[in-house]
């Protein structure tokens, strides 16, 4: 089947603060693609405007190359970042309802959303109320929920906060799989190696913009090159410091992450670790996910906004000015 | 002035709303069983701007869907089952308990001893049609029998001679038992057979007494008869209509405002519109509304017809009719205002500082229509009240109940509510579309009228 989901200069304002700002990008069906941004970035905003759950000043979003309208959310899945639930309805009962509110006959979506309640390792909770399941099964239950209709689009706004391994390995394995069967599949997190592990792609944004997007192989390569050089005896690594066209990233117990500017010999780098003492370690690396995060960061970013923030209209992106731009994982 | 007339018109009024809702249900049914996978392919109504601010209620499948869940899920609170039985329970005690008291169903019997029983047959059947009871005249063979005959439960009355009246236990003047009613209306009627005998007056004389009725009692403003049955039943008409106007409002309220807390309202609005949302809820409620209220008054008329009530009688069924459809039009008037009042609200004391200044209308209402219902006679506020959408459901009833109230004025009243109801509903939808998606804090009412210059 295959789709394509297009967001196109989507811009909207509340009161002073622009929470999207000309955001552009698009989705491929056949991908895991992370969604990243700083809290308060607008990524919430951005997936709540696929659904039409917010106004937009202007913009527009295509699915197929067409504007998006109810019939075509019919065959969205959406799992909000807070819960989405009844608290005192059966798990079973929950799914099903939303399932027929997605177009499925009474018995498709009662059939439906067994199976993935099944799946999704709550067979025996069908019959529970949700307000009594843990919070990590009532993820499960909201994930079923977006699932159980078969959407061809699938928006997942932080699926995996606050969940136990079990729980990120049972959604992260129905996210590659549907991405597999020629879904189109994002989803924001802030576990940045969570999502290098899951993603084939990633959209980063902040402020409302666009700061980097591609699959997570280009970026990994893109840009400088790196090292990762371990010298015998030294923890400092102060012989790498004076070296031109390099500069240190990290020093973390004694690995040296060094960054090599175009042009820059990594022979002269690999003879003055040799002169520091004998060389256990000199290999290329790959960037990480942080590391091109926080380095996307820090371009979009080049002067920090000095004025306190003022208390946002509260319609959305509720993080918007409790913290500055930290994210987990970013700051290892 | 009420007369067969004004008794069609209600009935006529509570048919067409009977009949509205049934062809609502089969409409929504018929479309629900088309309500499968949508095809695939473009979207049919994709690039089309949002249809923003029809204040009519889609009945396709998806509001039905809606109102389908709240149905379901009303109906299984435990809470929903208990009132619902302890309103039964109220209800038959208040036709059964003054029923019971009135009459019994059984005819008195009333033995006769020392006098042939055809001597006093005509004077007692009076006195009996005039509390309501019918009897059965026994002639007893002497004092002694008839004494331990009404010892036994076998005799209820015993007439001694024409001369005096024998009951078990004497009645009080408080006394409302059938046995007592009909041994003092037997006493004075005895009475005055006698005192007509010892006159030694003609047989002309004798009718021309017997035919005396009291005088007329003319006011200067006319008062239509009050009937005690009819201002009973409307008395009841009015407290179930608060006690389920309160009970349906708190669901609306409450559950719009669940809806906004656990952000459920996210998911549901990613694939329905706010207006079906809301219109399914609001379809979804007032379907129970109707249901237990028709469960109700069934229940009424059954229980009034087993022991003989005086609720099947005169003018008691149209008061019973017009409560209903007053249930009906207030419900419809006040679930926009709390649904919109809920949307604004997402936390249970956020709810309490809207929910009591929304309820002082009803109360206001409520109260003036319970004084008018104890004083049969309508005041002024009680007439201008009953025009009034929000307080019309207990007033009009109330007139309805005293027979102050023409069909027309009724009718009048009816229309107003329900033009009134369009007009709070689409605000209520305007509101709600814009105050439901926003977290927080409580969204006034400033923040959702200019939207966008």
């Amino acid at each position: 089947m295959g789709g394509l989901l297009e967001l196109e200069g989507l811009t909207r304002r509340f009161g002073s603060i622009t929470a999207l700002d000309d955001l552009s990008f698009s989705v491929q069906a056949g991908h895991v693609v992370g969604f990243l941004g700083p809290n308060g970035a607008g990524k919430t905003t951005a997936m709540r405007a696929v659904f039409g759950l917010t106004d937009l000043d202007s913009g527009e979003v295509r699915w197929k190359g067409e504007a998006v309208g109810q019939s075509a959310r019919r065959r969205f899945g959406y799992m909000p970042e807070e819960r989405g639930l009844y608290p005192a309805m059966l798990a079973g009962e929950q799914v099903q309802y939303l399932a027929r509110l997605h177009g499925l006959t009474p018995s498709d979506a009662a059939a439906s959303s067994r199976a993935w309640l099944e799946r999704l390792g709550l067979g025996d909770r069908v019959g529970s109320r949700v307000d009594s399941l843990s919070h990590g099964n009532q993820q499960r239950v909201q994930l079923a929920a977006a699932l159980a209709h078969a959407p061809e689009l699938l928006i997942l706004d932080e699926p995996l906060a606050g969940l136990d391994p079990a729980g990120i390995e049972a959604i992260g394995s129905v996210l590659v799989e549907q991405a597999g069967q020629g879904c189109c599949v994002l989803f924001s997190s802030h576990q940045l190696d969570l999502v290098e592990d899951l993603c084939e792609s990633v959209v980063i944004i902040d402020h409302g913009r666009l700061v980097v997007s591609g699959t997570v192989d280009e970026l990994a390569t893109r840009g400088a090159r790196r090292l990762v050089v371990r010298v015998d005896g030294d923890r400092a690594g102060e012989w790498a410091v004076g070296l031109a066209g390099v500069t240190v990233s990290e020093a973390e117990r004694g690995a040296l992450r060094l960054v090599l500017e175009e042009g820059t010999d990594s022979d002269v780098v690999l003879r003055a670790a040799m002169a520091a003492g004998r060389v256990t370690e000199f290999v290329f690396e790959r960037r990480r996910l942080s590391e091109v995060f926080r380095e996307a960061m820090r371009e979009a970013e080049p002067e920090p906004e000095p004025q306190p923030q003022p208390e946002p209209l509260a319609e959305e992106e509720p993080e918007r000015g409790r913290s500055g731009a930290t994210v987990d994982g970013g700051e290892r | 002035m009420k007369g067969p007339g004004g008794h069609l018109y209600y009935v006529i009024l509570g048919v067409l709303v009977v009949v509205a809702a049934i062809r609502i249900v089969f409409r929504v049914r018929r479309r629900r069983g088309l309500g499968g996978m949508p095809a695939g392919g473009a979207a049919p109504d994709a690039g089309r701007p949002r249809r923003a601010r029809l204040p009519a209620v889609h009945l396709d499948g998806d509001t039905w869907l809606v109102a389908g869940r709240e149905i379901r899920e009303r109906m299984r609170r435990r809470a929903f089952r208990v009132v619902t039985l302890l309103i039964l329970a109220a209800v038959a005690a208040a036709i059964v308990i003054p029923a019971a008291t009135r009459t019994k169903g059984a005819p008195q019997r009333v033995g006769v001893v020392g006098i042939p029983v055809d001597a006093v047959r005509s004077t007692l059947a009076a006195a009996a049609k005039s509390v309501g009871t019918g009897i059965r005249l026994v002639p007893v063979r002497n004092e002694s029998t008839g004494k331990s005959e009404l010892g036994s439960g076998a005799l209820d009355l015993l007439v001694i001679d024409g001369r005096a009246v024998l009951v078990e236990n004497a009645p009080t003047s408080t006394s409302t038992s059938a046995t007592a009613q009909l041994a003092m209306a037997a006493a004075h009627a005895l009475g005055d057979a006698l005192a007509v005998a010892s006159a030694h007056l003609s047989a002309f004389q004798v009718a021309q007494l017997s035919r005396a009725k009291p005088v007329p009692i003319l006011g200067l403003h006319a008062t239509p008869p009050v009937k005690n049955a009819n201002r009973g039943t409307a008395l009841t008409g009015i407290i179930l209509i608060f006690v389920m106007l309160s009970q349906y409002n708190g669901w609306t309220l409450i559950g719009v405002m669940e809806e906004k807390a656990s952000r459920v309202v996210e998911v549901l609005l990613a694939t329905v519109r706010p207006i079906q949302l809301l219109g399914g809820k609001v379809l979804g409620i007032g379907t129970v509304v109707l249901l237990q209220s028709a469960l109700i008054v069934a229940f009424a008329l059954i229980v009034a017809r087993v022991v003989g009530s005086s609720l099947l009688k005169g003018a008691a069924p149209d008061v019973v009719l017009a409560s209903l459809l007053w249930l009906v039009l207030g419900y419809a008037f006040y679930c926009w205002v709390y649904a919109a009042a809920g949307s604004m609200a997402e936390r249970q004391d956020q709810v309490q500082t809207l929910a009591l200044p929304l309820s002082l209308p009803m109360v206001l209402g409520y109260i003036v229509a319970i004084t008018a219902a104890s004083s049969g006679s309508p005041s002024a506020l009680v007439r201008v009240l009953a025009y009034l959408p929000p307080t019309a459901p207990f007033d009009m009833t109330v007139l309805v109940g005293i027979g102050a109230a023409t069909w027309w004025e009724f009718l009048i009243s009816a229309l107003i509510s329900l033009v009134c109801t369009a007009a709070v509903a689409w605000m209520a939808a305007g509101i709600y579309k814009r105050a439901v998606l926003r977290t927080g804090h409580r969204v006034r009412i400033r923040e959702l009228l200019p939207e966008r210059a």
